[in-house]
């Protein structure tokens, strides 16, 4: 994929974004001395260019009592990544799922209520005939994340 | 923590766009502006919304791929150790974990040296035993509303 170059300017917008998306632009072209119109464009042009694909908000599931996130690093019988891969993408409390190089064929992040529902979702897994071994890691504590979200160089 | 009606169409309306007007909500449950600010204010004091971002394709900023780091430290240094991983750009999420290592990190990569790099980074940190790494295909998208690019 092609990349864009950005400069100072788009590169204070994006962090002061990143932030607080609701960061008026007039506050943002104060700080670059350069006038609103110009950020407005400007946050137009990223938008435009897919640097920026959206917005949102990062809630804290364990307030809302969601539970526990769950990695689960998956081997699977060669040749059969995408049909795992598919049949993950169906199960609830899914996360992100993803094929991957390393110790692991396919590892997945799910968000489970509690240590029944772990259980029971390692061994649904498990009973995939093309599964050959599912391991379980338990995120505890708060996991921490970038306070910044993506803090790119 | 209860959440009603009205919490819950605000953090779905905002999920998907958080630049949306409190006056555009606000039209669609049928209260006011004001309500929908305040509310919006407490669920932020009460830490159900965290933040409240952009999402950047990483793709198009010259990263590549994303890695999950899974690291071994010594005894009783999680927590020393981690404090220094979740400082290193690029990381998204950073975790002590129950399981085969005893913690873990997702992290944006730009190409194969930035991913050396930040093992042989993450392997001279003081207490750090093992570091593996593991490279995701593919995949450049987390839970949009938990740990998120």
């Amino acid at each position: 994929m092609e990349n864009t170059n950005l400069d100072e300017i788009d590169i204070t917008i994006l962090r002061a974004l990143q932030k607080n998306i609701r960061t008026p632009f007039k506050e943002i072209a104060n700080q670059c001395n350069i006038s609103t119109d110009t950020v407005k464009n400007r946050y137009n042009k990223l938008i435009e260019n897919k640097v920026i694909k959206g917005s949102t908000i990062v809630v804290d599931p364990k307030k809302m009592g969601q539970g526990n996130l769950v990695i689960i690093g998956i081997k699977v019988v060669q040749k059969f990544s995408d049909s795992v891969l598919n049949m993950i993408k169906k199960m609830t409390g899914l996360c992100v799922v993803t094929k991957s190089i390393g110790q692991y064929d396919i590892e997945a992040i799910f968000l489970l209520e509690d240590i029944e529902q772990i259980g029971i979702t390692k061994d649904k897994i498990e009973d995939f005939p093309q599964v050959k071994s599912a391991d379980v890691g338990i995120f505890v504590d708060k996991p921490l994340l970038c306070p910044k979200n993506f803090e790119f160089e | 923590m209860k959440l009603d009606n009205i919490d819950i169409t605000i953090l779905e309306m905002l999920k998907k766009d958080a630049r949306i007007s409190f006056r555009e909500i606000a039209r669609k449950i049928d209260v006011s502006p004001d309500t929908i600010s305040n509310r919006f204010e407490r669920l932020k004091d009460q830490g159900i919304i965290v933040s409240s971002t952009v999402i950047i394709n990483p793709k198009k900023i010259g990263y590549s791929f994303i890695a999950r780091f899974g690291v071994d430290v010594k005894p009783a240094y999680s927590s020393q150790v981690l404090e220094e991983i979740i400082k290193i750009p690029s990381v998204i999420v950073a975790s002590k974990l129950v399981g085969k290592y005893d913690l873990i990190s997702i992290i944006v990569v730009k190409n194969f040296q930035h991913l050396c790099d930040l093992r042989d980074y993450i392997l001279e940190m003081p207490y750090v035993e093992k570091v593996e790494t593991s490279t995701w295909i593919n995949t450049m998208e987390l839970c949009p509303y938990y740990f998120l690019i």
